[in-house]
């Protein structure tokens, strides 16, 4: 979980950056997509609709066309006396029928001919009972008993002036050998004496009708041709064929009214495009109904755009994923770096890689860090030579009280007339201050400081008597070893000084010897000793100052800090003490000839 | 980088639009292109007129061939004989067989128009049946260059229909009729018209259908023996049947109709009282069920002065045709499992629709002896067959329509008085100059 929300936090920039990349692509294409699909389908609906109305308008002059030829053929056929006598005339012997059925044959046949381009057939019938048909009434082959009450007789005599288009198939007519037919019928008018003498029919195949659209139809693209009733005289959608719409009569009578190209509406459960023109003069409309979804499905295919997009937001997606990782890596990897090195490896540099901006970053980060350890390195020089000025003034300086005490320690011996002694004290006192003050380097030879350490005792014996006896035990290859000027007498002043507080008399011991490639002197004492529990944490002795020291201020853990400074960690003090066992100070110096 | 992406983006977009808008093309073509091509051995269509008979004997020969052949379609189309012709001529004509049916079905006497005008575009039949199984009338026409083309169907064979209750109440029974001539028909009609005031028969004025049956009685056609040629001036057998047809005219014992529907009407109703023409009418007959029992059968009657005459003739008829497309082996196969071979089909044929064959082994099949109760018991099947086998041979050469075409109007101009030889002689000289 920590990995993880580490992980997020170093990849920020990264995540961020991908999310907004992500998001930008999906809704640029998601609105890309959806504003090509909007866009082409509205062009796509307006030409639909313009080509459609061509369309329309082609099937109405097809269908004007044939209406004209039956219009005159059907005049033809009124103004014809023959045919009028032939109607309404009683029978005749053998003979005059055999003529006048020819003769009404040969004028049918060539009124007939006008309709040679459409597969129509005429049957004529009069007030008589006599009836014509040409080609055996192969288009509707209805008999002459069966037309006399037949709906469409009925409704073409009610209104005699006007030109029918009629519709009747086998469940209509009732004669099951009637395929689905289109009837054009009109009664034969005597216009001077306003009476009706017969009827004229003009059937045609409802599939040879269809012929005037079919050729612009396809699957979701139909075409429906409804008279004033709203009943669907042909289509080239078969189910519709012979069916009451009022729901496709009131479309396209709204289409008719509102001079639109077109409506969308909702019509069979599904929304569709209906353009419709009237025929007045036919009392039909020619309505051709567009299913939206598979007119414009065939013009997009949303499975494969859908595809196609998807596949190129997937690529999009990696291609960024790829680049704005790599842009966020090597700057990820930087602030990974700098967080480390901030925490543990000040001197450590950052690599440098990536790109251009992380790279000057990374430049300029080393070249920071670089004079950061510079400028430390050169305040710990300072601190240092501040740290050996402080101690070197320290060292040089000699406690008043001990010059003082000193003196009239050998003044009281002049005045007792130990002259001897008091020379040996003067001696001692000036060979410890030539040392101190008049030797300048800053180590001296450990027989040098042997000397120092036997006149500090001898000085000290003097005035406070030899209860406390010194001992050296220094192996004779260490003589010529150098070390720190007065390093070691700081511990043999304590032991003097606060080893014997209780005890009254003891022995303090001096030892050095070469241990490896390094010198251990030893300054230990069989005094009082002290708890080690109050010693601080690196083993030495609280700082404690006193006045009766030689030397002011220099405490145990300056001497220690003083070697490690100089010399490095493996050098340095070690304190080890009991209470009534006494202290042993070890101090390790390198081995300097 | 987000530039070029954005690039990409819509490149790929604009491809992708283009894409689509191609599938949709190739859609919209393939939609086109299915349809057509019926030509697949697995499916094969046939083209007939007349619902109740050529269509139904076509679906009883496509029952009987899918219990054996599951797999091969068949597909049945009604379509209008001129329909048929036209379209027949047209894709002929123009080399193509696209949408041209596998089998035809062809009028005898238009047959050799077909098989000599596109001699390549029809299937050969022979060895697909055995031709001397069949009428030996039906071979002629359905034969060219010594192939069988055609597969004979049915017997156009003639007969009388005569209405016996007409006949009883003008004093005469069936047996009167028997082996008559016209003119002794014409004086029966005579009385009948008197008797009932129905007329004898009823004729189409521009069809001269019963021309043909008085030439084919007599051995005679409107071509001579080579087919090509008109014989009409100085044609004894069609100059006796022109005057037989004014005679009857004369007589007033015809009633005039227009068109089949009317024809058929004319008998429903019992307005006429006999019908010489096809045995193919028996089921028009037998539509009226009220009339049954009232109708009998009798041989045709011969010219009177011609001694070729006999009492048999032929009308109509029509045979099948395989046409040169592909899949033309699977109907060779179809006809030649069906009309050419199987007896027990033919049993059915005069069983559910009344269609004898012209195949005479069928003959022999107990359908063929059955009685008819509607024609008083009257073995019909058999009357037609024995009929069937004196029809003279006659060939109907290629222009039987072209020639008749002249001689309905040359019948009005002699029925308006036009004497018989002039009217013969000007119909021999218009067809000369039409059919050379």
């Amino acid at each position: 979980m920590q990995r993880l929300f580490d992980r997020f936090k170093y990849n920020g920039l990264f995540v961020k950056i991908f999310i907004i990349m992500v998001v930008s692509i999906l809704s640029v294409s998601v609105i890309t997509t959806w504003t090509t699909i909007n866009t082409s389908e509205r062009v796509f609906l307006q030409t639909f609709s313009i080509t459609n109305s061509k369309v329309v308008e082609q099937i109405k002059s097809n269908m004007d066309a044939f209406n004209y030829a039956i219009v005159l053929a059907s005049n033809n056929m009124m103004s014809s006396g023959s045919i009028r006598g032939f109607l309404t005339e009683g029978d005749g012997d053998s003979l005059s029928r055999a003529r006048i059925y020819y003769n009404i044959g040969q004028q049918i046949k060539r009124i007939h001919s006008g309709l040679d381009a459409y597969d129509v057939n005429v049957l004529v019938t009069g007030v008589n009972g006599r009836s014509f048909a040409t080609t055996d009434r192969s288009v509707w082959p209805i008999t002459d008993n069966a037309l006399g009450d037949h709906p469409i007789t009925v409704r073409t005599l009610a209104e005699p002036r006007k030109l029918h288009y009629q519709y009747d198939d086998a469940s209509t007519s009732g004669n099951k050998d009637i395929a689905p037919t289109i009837v054009a019928s009109r009664a034969l008018l005597d216009r001077t004496e306003n009476r009706v003498y017969g009827a004229v029919y003009f059937p045609i195949r409802e599939r040879e009708f269809k012929r005037f659209y079919e050729t612009f139809t396809s699957r979701g693209n139909d075409v429906a041709v409804m008279n004033g009733e709203g009943m669907i005289l042909s289509s080239n959608r078969s189910e519709w064929i012979g069916q009451p719409s009022p729901e496709l009569l009131r479309v396209a009578k709204n289409v008719e009214e509102s001079t639109l190209p077109y409506v969308e509406e909702e019509f069979m459960e599904k929304s569709q495009v209906i353009l419709s023109t009237y025929m007045p003069s036919l009392d039909l409309y020619i309505v051709n109904v567009i299913d939206k979804e598979i007119a414009i499905g065939q013009l997009t295919d949303t499975d494969a755009i859908l595809l196609t997009v998807m596949l190129i937001v997937a690529a999009a997606v990696i291609i960024v994923f790829i680049i704005s990782r790599r842009l966020t890596k090597s700057l990820t990897r930087l602030v990974k770096q700098i967080a480390t090195i901030s925490k543990y490896e000040f001197d450590h540099e950052v690599t440098v890689g990536g790109s251009y901006e992380t790279r000057q970053l990374a430049q300029a980060f080393n070249a920071m860090l670089g004079e950061l350890q510079d400028y430390v390195k050169r305040l710990l020089e300072t601190q240092k030579g501040q740290r050996n000025a402080e101690l070197e003034a320290l060292q040089q300086q000699i406690n008043p009280h001990f010059l003082y005490n000193t003196l009239a320690s050998v003044k009281f011996m002049v005045q007792q007339g130990s002259k001897e002694k008091a020379a040996e004290t003067i001696n001692a006192l000036i060979s410890l201050l030539q040392n101190s003050i008049g030797n300048v380097s800053a180590t001296i030879s450990l027989s040098q400081e042997l000397v120092n350490l036997r006149n500090y005792v001898f000085i000290n014996h003097v005035r406070y008597g030899d209860r406390i006896k010194m001992s050296y035990f220094v192996s004779p290859d260490c003589m010529g070893c150098h070390v720190p000027k007065l390093i070691i007498q700081p511990f043999i002043e304590n032991a003097f000084f606060h080893g014997f507080n209780r005890k009254n008399e003891g022995n303090i011991y001096f030892m050095a010897a070469k241990e490896g490639d390094s010198l251990v002197c030893e300054v230990a004492d069989n005094g009082d000793g002290f708890d080690m529990r109050d010693a601080d944490e690196s083993g030495l002795p609280a700082r404690r100052t006193s006045n009766r020291q030689l030397f002011a201020g220099i405490g145990v853990r300056n001497v220690h800090d003083r070697i490690k400074l100089l010399y490095g960690e493996p050098y340095g003090i070690t304190i080890d003490s009991a209470p009534g066992e006494g202290t042993k100070v070890k101090i390790r110096l390198p081995l300097l000839e | 980088m987000k530039k070029m992406l954005g690039l990409l983006l819509a490149c790929s977009l604009v491809l992708g639009a283009c894409g689509t808008n191609n599938n949709a093309d190739t859609g919209t073509e393939g939609g086109n292109n299915a349809g057509g091509e019926g030509g697949k051995a697995s499916k094969i269509t046939i083209w007939a007129w007349d619902p109740n008979f050529n269509i139904k004997a076509m679906n009883i020969a496509k029952e009987v061939y899918a219990t054996e052949n599951p797999d091969v379609e068949v597909e049945v189309i009604e379509n209008a004989q001129a329909d048929i012709i036209q379209k027949l001529n047209t894709g002929l004509s123009s080399g193509t067989t696209k949408g041209l049916p596998n089998i035809v079905l062809i009028e005898d006497y238009r047959a050799q128009s077909f098989l000599q005008a596109y001699p390549d575009m029809f299937h050969p039949l022979t060895g697909s049946f055995k031709p001397e199984e069949f009428a030996e009338y039906k071979l002629g026409p359905t034969s060219s260059n010594g192939q069988n083309y055609g597969l004979p169907f049915d017997s156009g064979v003639t007969g009388l229909y005569v209405r016996t209750d007409y006949l009883e109440q003008a004093g005469y029974t069936a047996q009167d009729m028997q082996d008559i001539t016209w003119d002794q028909y014409i004086e029966i009609g005579k009385a009948v018209k008197e008797k009932t005031g129905k007329d004898m028969l009823s004729l189409d004025p521009n069809d001269l259908g019963i021309i043909r049956v008085m030439a084919q009685s007599a051995g005679s056609w409107y071509l001579k023996e080579d087919g090509k040629t008109a014989d009409l001036a100085g044609n004894a057998a069609v100059k006796e049947a022109f005057e037989t047809y004014k005679k009857m005219m004369d007589a007033n014992i015809v009633k005039i109709h227009s068109d089949w529907s009317q024809f058929v009407a004319n008998y429903n109703s019992g307005a006429a009282a006999s019908v010489p023409t096809g045995n193919w009418f028996t089921p028009s007959i037998t539509a009226a069920a009220d009339q049954a029992g009232k109708w009998a059968i009798v041989p045709l009657p011969k010219l009177t002065n011609n001694s070729a005459s006999v009492h048999a003739s032929n009308l109509g008829g029509s045979s099948w045709y395989v046409l040169n497309v592909d899949g033309k082996e699977t109907a060779a196969d179809f006809l030649g499992k069906t009309f050419g071979s199987n007896v027990d089909m033919y049993q059915k044929l005069v069983t559910d629709i009344g269609a004898i064959g012209t195949y005479k082994p069928a003959s022999e099949g107990e359908a063929y002896k059955a009685a008819n109760e509607f024609f008083g018991g009257q073995n019909i099947v058999q009357d037609f067959a024995k009929w069937t086998a004196e029809i003279p041979n006659v060939n109907y050469g290629m222009h039987t329509y072209a020639i008749e075409d002249i001689l309905v109007v040359e019948m009005q101009n002699y029925l308006n008085g036009k004497d018989i030889d002039a009217v013969l002689a000007d119909a021999q000289k218009q067809a000369d100059s039409q059919i050379k």
